[in-house]
């Protein structure tokens, strides 16, 4: 602990001149590093629409180490990645690679100055061989510059295919690639490049264990070459696997940064969430409620081909969980439910009555609402006012007089609302793009709460929403609940589960494969369900 | 079970000002037109004489182009769903001739309108139902609808179209008029406080918005969404209908030839209007201006003795210049020029900062 704390910049002092105190001091742009291209980052600070995202961090990424970048989700670490590979320009601070000053870097510039960024979800051209993508803007010519050298660019490519490990044929299309197998090629590009510095943005999330390995080992040797590598993920058993040094963000700031042996698991954790571990409670578990009515129930709900024979059943001031991988047909059972997808079979019952034909609107009023996972997509209203995306929900509902929307009742009614889940904003009449995204999705807790439901499906209620924002929502939910309404949270985040709910279903390709409650709900034992390890 | 303290909400913050306010952008365009539509009544009144004729003549005019008006209530309202109509303009050709065909076999004038409405009306479900329910964009849909109505309209009229309506109806519906206001005016005020309120202040109106903002967020929002946009697409065919009876009965003839003349005047009232063409944005208090602003101008240009090609080249100058002005507030309106300004000064001492 003591030690983690010597390396942790307070967050009350902005300006603290460095941290880094055993990884070379501070970082001077200008004057070329040991004859190597370390990256290094000084005090570069960012915001988007107001809200700051990074605050003076400032790190150091050396040839022939693996550097990791750990934090919640929303600390900033992949905008740090993306400052570093020109995709955003930092609103304060500066970039230096070997020495030299980057300024104005642009993706494309920073490919040129050996510095690659393999973003979280790969952007190959899917019609394009893997060969052509490695060339992609720079397909080498024959002598007289006309015709590509297509001879050249698969001999070429297979060798940097073999140095990566990648065992695919040059001409197979790039969307025919695994996940995996993506990743390497765009390793393959770095080096085609002649990058120096690549940075992996939570490439493993997606990958399994054996893919993983693969990646390491590809990780390590380009290490021993002596490149940069810069790594994001949220497992930290992978971060002490992989990583020479770890750094650590907070709400944007740099709150640790260490060689991989000088810190342990325990003062990672601390640092991450700001307070020790444990110390994080559950938000509740189970409720002393004796009115445990059943208020929903999905019988034998299913899909073709993307869910099958979904049985479970809600019941009054219950959260219960819905786990489950990317893929596994979360949403899509969710979207059944709420009518926004056509069932194949089975049926949905709301305190004893079926709801037919389901539409949203007629699960709306009978009380069952859905917040969508993807809020940018589905659920605000952009350039819209506060109030109207408050509303927009209970339309039909609107007070009337002589029969037109009464403008002060409505916003009478968005008012209550968003007081009731702190929505903070400069006014009702302000666009919702102005406000945060954990306001945002403040307020689209208002407009179901404004339905007055009795079952509600929330699905990855603290996406892309700031720490501070996602206790609130955990309030919010358990409010809610002890208040008598039926939850079902959706999410990805296993701990969020563990923390939040009084039982959970695990879901698998489509299939309930397991429920754990009450005690047996830990990020374990969901870990190892949401992968398909059930032991009944 | 702590639940958080409770937060200041709505707290006012001194940057907030017309910034990301986006009702008071939309007014804003509106009195910027109201601007506008005064200095050209002015300029005219001055320049062209015979234009403002005592205000009876500024009057008069507006009969010259109440139609186009018309279709462009309907339109705003299809246009702010996110969706098109461009059969609106043959949709006025095809309901004069069917009101004009009826009157000549023997129907009652009246009643030939009801009639002619009705079908209008069911022309636009019929859009509005391929639109939805074969998911067909409706520019496809409309564009065909077009051509269709187009030609029944030149087929049903025949070599001359039915000319001679009774009085009762041109004097209503053509050029009568109550002490100086002519009927058209009076037709028109009553048609635009409809469909304002129908936008502006309705259930549905609110649906319609929310959809031409982002019609997922819409579905998901449990709005219904097929059926608002089928009902776009009836006031849409409604109003082109309307239009083309006020034009029979100004002209007191039925006439199959005057579709194109009326759909891209009826656009450009929308969008000078300040609708945003992908739906959404947008009042209908700025259509109902504009229409008077677009009239205005082109009769003004016509009275002073200019060719209507010429009328037609100044109100496609106008557009644009609108347009970009609009783009400009807009902006504006969106970014806080202030904290561009106080970065721009806080980078400079960052750059030449030695480190």
């Amino acid at each position: 602990m003591s030690q983690a704390h010597r390396r942790t910049v307070q967050d009350s002092r902005p300006r603290t001149p460095s941290v880094e105190a055993d990884s070379g001091g501070e970082p001077s742009p200008g004057t070329p590093a040991s004859g190597s291209t370390r990256y290094v980052v000084s005090h570069v600070s960012k915001a988007f629409n107001g809200a700051a995202v990074l605050h003076d961090v400032s790190a150091v990424f050396e040839p022939g180490q693996v550097h990791s970048l750990v934090g919640e989700n929303g600390a900033g670490k992949s905008t740090l990645f993306k400052i570093m590979g020109g995709v955003y320009h930092p609103d304060a601070g500066e970039l230096a690679l070997g020495g030299e000053r980057l300024s104005d870097l642009t993706p494309r510039s920073a490919m040129q100055k050996g510095v690659y960024l393999v973003p979280q979800e790969p952007t190959l051209m899917g019609h394009l061989s893997a060969a052509e993508n490695l060339y992609v803007g720079t397909l080498p010519r024959r002598r007289l510059g006309f015709v590509v050298d297509w001879s050249r660019i698969h001999r070429e490519a297979a060798s940097y295919f073999e140095r990566v490990g990648l065992d695919v044929d040059v001409e197979t299309p790039a969307r025919e690639l695994s996940i995996a197998q993506q990743q390497l090629l765009e390793c393959a590009r770095a080096l085609v490049h002649n990058c120096r510095v690549i940075m992996f943005d939570e490439s493993t999330s997606p990958l399994t264990s054996h893919e993983t390995e693969i990646l390491f080992d590809l990780m390590r040797a380009l290490r021993d070459e002596g490149l940069a590598l810069g790594f994001i993920s949220h497992r930290l058993d992978e971060v002490f696997e992989v990583s020479d040094h770890v750094t650590v963000l907070r709400d944007g700031r740099m709150v640790a940064s260490a060689g991989r042996d000088e810190i342990t698991r325990d003062e990672l954790v601390t640092a991450m969430i700001g307070r020790p571990i444990g110390v994080r409670t559950r938000v509740r578990r189970t409720s002393d409620v004796t009115d445990r009515r059943e208020v929903l129930r999905v019988d034998g709900l299913s899909s073709h081909s993307v869910f099958e024979d979904v049985s479970f059943s809600l019941t009054k001031h219950e959260v219960a969980g819905l786990a489950g991988l990317v893929g596994s047909g979360r949403t899509e059972i969710a979207e059944t439910i709420f009518g926004l997808r056509r069932a194949d079979a089975g049926e949905v019952f709301l305190e004893g009555e079926k709801l037919e034909h389901r539409t949203p609107r007629r699960c709306i009023d009978a009380g069952l609402i859905y917040l969508p996972e993807d809020r940018g997509r589905n659920g605000i209203f952009p350039d819209v006012d506060l109030t109207r995306n408050v509303t927009a929900g209970v339309i039909p509902g609107l007070p009337l007089r002589w029969g037109l929307i009464s403008a002060a009742r409505e916003e009478e009614e968005a008012r209550e609302s968003v007081a009731r889940t702190s929505v903070r904003a400069s006014s009702l009449g302000a666009s919702i793009n102005t406000l945060s995204g954990g306001n945002q999705q403040r307020a689209m807790f208002s407009r179901w709460l404004l339905a007055e439901p009795r079952v509600a499906i929330f699905d990855e209620p603290t996406r892309g929403v700031d720490i501070g924002a996602k206790d609130d929502i955990y309030d919010i939910i358990s409010d809610l609940a002890t208040s008598g309404l039926a939850c079902l949270l959706i999410s990805s985040d296993l701990e969020e589960l563990a923390l939040t709910c009084d039982r959970v279903l695990v879901i698998y390709e489509g299939r309930i494969v397991g429920e754990v409650r009450d005690e047996e709900v830990t990020t374990a034992r969901l870990g190892e369900l949401v992968v398909g390890g059930a032991r009944p | 079970m702590a639940t958080a303290a409770p937060r200041t909400e709505l707290r006012p913050s001194p940057s907030a000002g017309s910034r990301g306010d986006p009702r008071r952008r939309d007014r804003n365009w509106v009195l910027a037109l109201v601007v506008l539509l005064v200095a050209e009544v002015l300029y005219f009144s001055v320049t062209v004489s015979g234009f403002f004729g005592n205000g009876t003549g500024l009057l008069a005019l507006t009969e010259q182009f109440l139609d186009i008006g018309a279709i462009a209530l309907g339109l705003s309202v299809v246009i702010l769903a996110g969706e098109i109509d461009l059969s609106a303009g043959t949709m006025s050709s095809f309901a004069g001739i069917v009101m004009a065909v009826l009157w000549r076999d023997g129907m009652e004038i009246w009643l030939a309108v009801v009639v002619a409405l009705l079908l209008s009306a069911a022309v636009g479900a019929v859009n509005g139902l391929i639109t939805t329910f074969f998911k067909v964009d409706s520019l496809l849909v409309t564009l065909a609808m077009q051509f269709i109505l187009g030609s029944v309209a030149t087929a049903l009229g025949g070599a001359s179209p039915p000319y001679g309506f009774p009085s009762s109806f041109v004097t209503i519906a053509g050029t009568g008029t109550v002490g100086p206001i002519p009927n058209q005016l009076i037709v028109f005020a009553v048609l635009a406080i409809v469909v304002s309120l129908l936008v502006g202040r309705t259930r549905v109106g609110r649906s319609l918005a929310l959809i031409g903002y982002n019609r997922p967020a819409a579905r998901y929002s449990g709005i219904r969404v097929n059926r608002t946009i089928v009902g776009a697409f009836v006031v849409s065919g409604l109003m082109a209908g309307i239009g083309g009876i006020l034009v029979s009965g100004l002209y007191n003839a039925a006439r199959n030839d005057i579709g194109d003349s009326l759909l891209l005047p009826g656009i450009t009232v929308v969008v000078l209007g300040g609708v945003d063409i992908f739906g959404g944005k947008g009042r209908i208090s700025g259509v109902i201006v504009a229409t008077f602003v677009l009239g205005f101008l082109t009769e003004g240009l016509l009275v002073a003795g200019d060719s209507s090609l010429s009328a037609t080249m100044v109100t496609g100058i106008l557009l644009l210049v609108a347009l970009a002005f609009k783009i400009g507030l807009d902006r504006r309106g969106g970014v806080d020029v202030v904290a561009v300004v106080r970065r721009r000064l806080r980078r400079i001492p960052v750059a030449g900062e030695p480190s």
